[in-house]
């Protein structure tokens, strides 16, 4: 998607408002620049504004995801004219949706300075007298000073490469290296700050989830006035503040079966920190079939687990441990079993150790173990997987990863209304408990099964085209999987549950 | 009668109260034991949703006790 244009025709600036709307923006900024009639004591008649337009596109475009990355805002739009405009005419619109007011007006006013700046485009004024002129657009002279110029900034890294581990060659070896980490939360925040200090040279950020104000005690990277912003385009801006020579690439929606493996192949190494057991098995599946190693850890209340996926041949992974997704909630999470602060920080910083000695090629022993860390009583659990014992039996890793993979496939969908699920001929099962359909009933006809009970009510199921719904598409995900695995094809997930038809009514 | 000791993770040891025990019993395997023990603290999970490890190996559910073992219930977590 383009977020910037170069248009010959009027601004439809209600439309790029409407583009700009989201439920989790609270401050919406934008610029007009009009034609006006006098430059340097000349009165102007009108201009022709002319880019060098596969240019001015490029560099537009990496002015407003500059302005995204460096001010955390939500999203910005920008249309510059060309061609002939008179005065008053609209020259130049930019919007910036943002959560909160001030990021909104500093984005905006760097997005307008330094296209100013930076785009080729020049304008010839007509004047009055019948005179024209070519005019530069740039304002050289009083270019613009934005809160965190990009001062010229060299790493140091002296305090790592004295390793005789590391040294210059295991340096430029972290400089070339690209590193996925999905989930920007508790693990992520230290994995982030660690991997970013010691300059692994590209970072790849996926969270689709808003800070809030409840993730402070632990999200270390954040700051109170960042609650309702993207966590991915946060922890983007952060990184870029922190070291400036890392590439960072970031993604707002979660990782799904279609995409997964595909994404996975273009990174090196995958670090696996969501608070969500379907991320972490999609995630174990994608590693297995990418090639890619995978550093998983989660935690509760006050213990963690950490594991190393090598997704070498004959090692184990985590369905050896645990063939089968646990059902949401039996698994626990932090909003519900609540979680010390310090204790997703004990394990993101030791996930991060594991991915530098794996790029460093730092020998290491933990692979094909599950290590289990209590911060109440400071013991730990070294306990080695036997690959012979897991999906060995199954097939083996990759097989059983297939699989799932292939199981899991155009699993949920989006609709924006029910109706239209009903249209395309899709019996709707509501999978919440009986108290959340009391509390929130669907607006269309559906049948209830709670999502802990599917497995066992197959057959009422068979031969429909079903799509399962629940509150966030997390339960609906998993029953849809449940019951795919037990041969049922035709069942599929409303993508994101009532709170997404909510949100797009 | 059979002597061992237990610990618990996560949901086990909210569930149990305790990080652990020692505990008498007549179970005849991992598996026995797990369904008594889920009798008395109310464990939420089944069995074949945990793994379980004996003197920090992990192990087969029908695994017959010996006295003094250490024995670890592990569930999936999914904090973050």
């Amino acid at each position: 998607m383009s977020r910037f244009d170069l248009s010959g025709e009027t601004v439809d600036i209600a439309a790029l408002r409407a583009s700009l709307q989201s439920s989790g923006s609270g401050g919406f900024c934008t610029f007009e620049g009009w034609v006006r009639d006098s430059n340097d004591g000349r009165d102007v008649d009108g201009l022709d504004y002319e880019a060098y337009d596969a240019l001015a596109r490029a560099e537009g475009e990496r002015i407003l995801q500059e302005a995204i990355a460096r001010y955390g805002v939500d999203d910005v739009r920008c249309v510059h004219r060309v061609g002939q405009l008179h005065v008053g005419d609209l020259a130049v619109w930019i919007g910036v949706a943002a959560a909160h007011r001030d990021e909104a007006f500093r984005a905006c006013r760097y997005v307008i300075d330094e296209i100013k700046h930076r785009l080729p485009i020049w304008k010839k004024e007509h004047y009055l007298d019948g005179d024209t002129a070519w005019v530069a657009c740039t304002h050289e002279h009083e270019h613009a000073r934005h809160d965190s110029p990009p001062a010229p900034f060299t790493p140091d890294y002296s305090r790592q490469t004295r390793l005789k581990e590391v040294g210059e060659a295991g340096q430029a070896k972290l400089g070339a290296a690209r590193v996925l980490v999905i989930g920007a939360g508790g693990l992520g925040c230290p994995v982030l700050s660690y991997l970013a200090g010691a300059g692994v040279g590209t970072l790849g950020i996926i969270d689709g989830d808003r800070l809030e104000a409840s993730n402070l005690h632990r999200q270390t990277m954040y700051d109170a006035r960042d609650v309702g912003a993207f966590k991915a385009r946060l922890a983007a801006k952060r990184i870029a503040a922190l070291n400036p020579t890392v590439a960072v690439q970031t993604w707002t929606e979660p990782l799904h079966a279609g995409n997964a493996t595909e994404v996975f192949a273009q990174f090196d190494l995958v670090v696996e920190c969501t608070d969500d057991m379907g991320s972490r098995y999609l995630s174990n599946d994608a590693a297995l079939l990418a090639g890619k190693p995978l550093i998983l850890a989660s935690v509760h209340q006050y213990e963690g687990q950490l594991q190393v996926v090598s997704a070498r041949p004959g090692a184990s992974c985590l369905r050896c441990l645990w063939p089968h997704e646990p059902a949401p909630g039996l698994a626990g999470s932090c909003a519900e079993s609540g979680v010390l602060g310090p204790v997703p920080g004990v394990l993101g910083a030791l996930q991060a150790a594991e991915a530098l000695k794996i790029l460093l090629d730092i020998p290491r022993q933990d692979d094909g173990v599950l290590l289990l860390y209590n911060l109440l009583d400071h013991t730990s659990q070294r306990l080695s997987i036997d690959p012979a014992s897991g999906c060995a039996a199954h097939g083996g890793c990759v097989e059983v990863a297939r699989r799932a993979m292939a199981r899991a496939q155009n699993l949920s969908l989006s609709f924006n209304q029910l109706d239209d699920a009903i249209a395309a001929g899709f019996t709707l099962v509501d999978v919440r408990e009986p108290r959340e359909i009391a509390l929130e009933p669907l607006d269309a006809p559906s049948r209830q099964c709670p999502s802990s009970q599917v497995g066992d009510r197959l057959a009422e199921l068979a031969g429909d085209r079903v799509l399962l719904v629940c509150a966030s598409g997390r339960r609906s995900d998993y029953a849809a999987r449940v019951l795919r695995e037990k041969g049922l094809g035709d069942v599929h997930s409303l993508a994101g549950g009532v709170n997404a038809l909510k949100r797009s009514a | 009668m059979i002597t061992v000791t237990l610990q618990y993770f996560a949901q086990l040891r909210e569930q149990a109260g305790a990080g652990g025990e020692r505990l008498t019993t007549t179970a005849g395997s991992l598996g026995d034991l797990y369904d008594e023990l889920r009798a008395r603290h109310g464990f939420s999970l089944p069995a074949d949703a945990l793994k379980v490890a004996v003197n920090t190996q992990f192990s087969d559910w029908g695994r017959p006790l010996c006295d003094g073992d250490t024995i670890v219930f592990i569930p999936p977590v999914a904090g973050g």
